[in-house]
C-alpha cells in the first residue's frame, strides 16, 4: 500500500485536473483513496452507516476545498484528515442527540470459544465502544490498517508522540476489556 | 517510555486483530467500493448544481416580489393614462385663464351698454 505521504506524479496530475474541474479525475482520486478513508472513518464512528456518511462528507468537503489544496502535498493524508474530522463531528452530533449509555455488561457477556468469530466480534465490538473515538482510531489505523504513528498524527491532527501513547493506552484498555476472553 | 515499549511489548493477539479487521470491513465485498464511488460522485453532481439550487429557497419570495412589482407597474400605467386623458381638458381650462378671450366675446354689445347706462342714471338720481 502506498504511503499517504507519497504524492505520486499520477496523483498530482489527477489533483490538478480535478482542480481544473474534471470530475473524471476526481472520480479516480475517489477510487484511489476511498478504502483508506473508509477505514479512518470506521475506526472513529464504529458503524458502517456512519462511516459511509463520514466518507461521503469528507470527499464533498475535499471537493469544495480543492482550490485551497496544494497539489504537491499528499492528497490522501489531506483527505483522511478531512474524513477524520467529519467522523469526529458525527460522533459529537450522535453524543448530543442520543446520549445513549453503553450497556454496563457489554463486555461481560459469556464467552465460550474464542475461535467462534461471531461471539468474538460481538465482544470486540462492545469493547471498542468503550474506547474513546481517538483511541479507537489509533488502534484500528495502526494495528489493522498499518498506518505509521506519523501518518496517524497527520490524519488525526495530533503529535506523533501522542499517537504513540494513545495506541499504548488503547491496547491496554482493549486488553483489559477482553481479559476474560484470554482466560479461556 | 520508549518506542520499543509501545510498539512491540503490548501488541494485540493476532486473532483479536483479525477479528477487528473482520468487524470493521464494509459489507458487500469488492462490489461495495464501486457503489460507494457512485454515491460520492452522485453527491458531487448535486454540489455542482448547488449554485443554482441556492436560489430555490428564494423562489417564493421572488414570486411575491414579482407580483407586487407587476401590480405597482400596472397601477402606475393606469394612473399615467388617466392623466394623459385629462390633459386636454386641463389645457383648455388653463387657456381660458391665461389668454384673453377673442374681442367679439369680450366686448359687450353697444345696445346692452346703453340700456345699463340708462338704468344706472335712473337709480343714481
Amino acid at each position: 500500500m502506498a504511503s499517504p505521504r507519497d504524492a505520486t506524479a499520477d496523483e498530482r496530475m489527477l489533483v490538478r485536473a480535478a482542480k481544473g474541474g474534471s470530475q473524471e479525475a476526481f472520480a479516480d482520486l475517489v477510487r484511489m483513496h476511498q478504502r483508506r478513508a473508509y477505514t479512518v472513518a470506521r475506526a472513529i464512528v464504529l458503524s458502517h452507516e456512519d462511516a459511509e456518511d463520514a466518507v461521503q462528507e469528507g470527499f464533498l468537503h475535499a471537493y469544495r476545498a480543492l482550490d485551497r489544496f496544494i497539489p504537491d502535498q499528499p492528497f490522501g493524508a489531506w483527505l483522511n484528515r478531512i474524513v477524520s474530522n467529519a467522523a469526529l463531528d458525527l460522533v459529537r452530533r450522535r453524543k448530543v442527540r442520543e446520549a445513549e449509555p453503553l450497556l454496563p455488561d457489554a463486555v461481560a457477556l459469556p464467552f465460550r470459544d474464542p475461535s467462534e468469530s461471531d461471539e468474538l466480534r460481538t465482544r470486540l465490538g462492545k469493547a471498542l465502544q468503550r474506547l474513546t473515538p481517538r483511541q479507537r482510531a489509533v488502534i484500528v489505523m495502526h494495528d489493522v490498517e498499518g498506518f505509521t504513528h506519523g501518518e496517524i498524527g497527520v490524519t488525526l491532527g495530533i503529535p506523533e508522540g501522542t499517537a504513540r501513547s494513545d495506541l499504548h493506552h488503547a491496547r491496554a484498555a482493549l486488553r483489559r476489556l477482553l481479559q476474560d476472553l484470554k482466560a479461556h | 517510555m520508549t518506542q520499543h515499549r509501545f510498539d512491540s511489548r503490548d501488541r494485540l493477539d493476532d486473532h483479536v486483530v483479525d477479528a477487528m479487521r473482520d468487524l470493521l470491513s464494509p459489507p458487500g465485498g469488492e462490489g461495495y467500493w464501486s457503489e460507494l464511488e457512485g454515491s460520492i460522485m452522485a453527491r458531487l453532481d448535486r454540489v455542482d448544481l448547488g449554485w443554482w439550487s441556492e436560489f430555490a429557497g428564494w423562489m417564493r419570495p421572488a414570486l411575491v416580489a414579482a407580483t407586487i412589482l407587476i401590480l405597482v407597474a400596472t397601477a402606475a400605467l393606469l394612473h399615467r393614462d388617466q392623466q394623459v386623458a385629462a390633459l386636454p381638458y386641463e389645457n383648455l381650462l388653463a387657456t381660458g385663464s391665461t389668454h384673453p378671450l377673442p374681442d367679439e366675446l369680450s366686448v359687450r354689445p353697444v345696445a346692452q351698454g346703453d340700456r345699463e347706462a340708462t338704468l344706472r342714471f335712473l337709480f343714481a338720481h
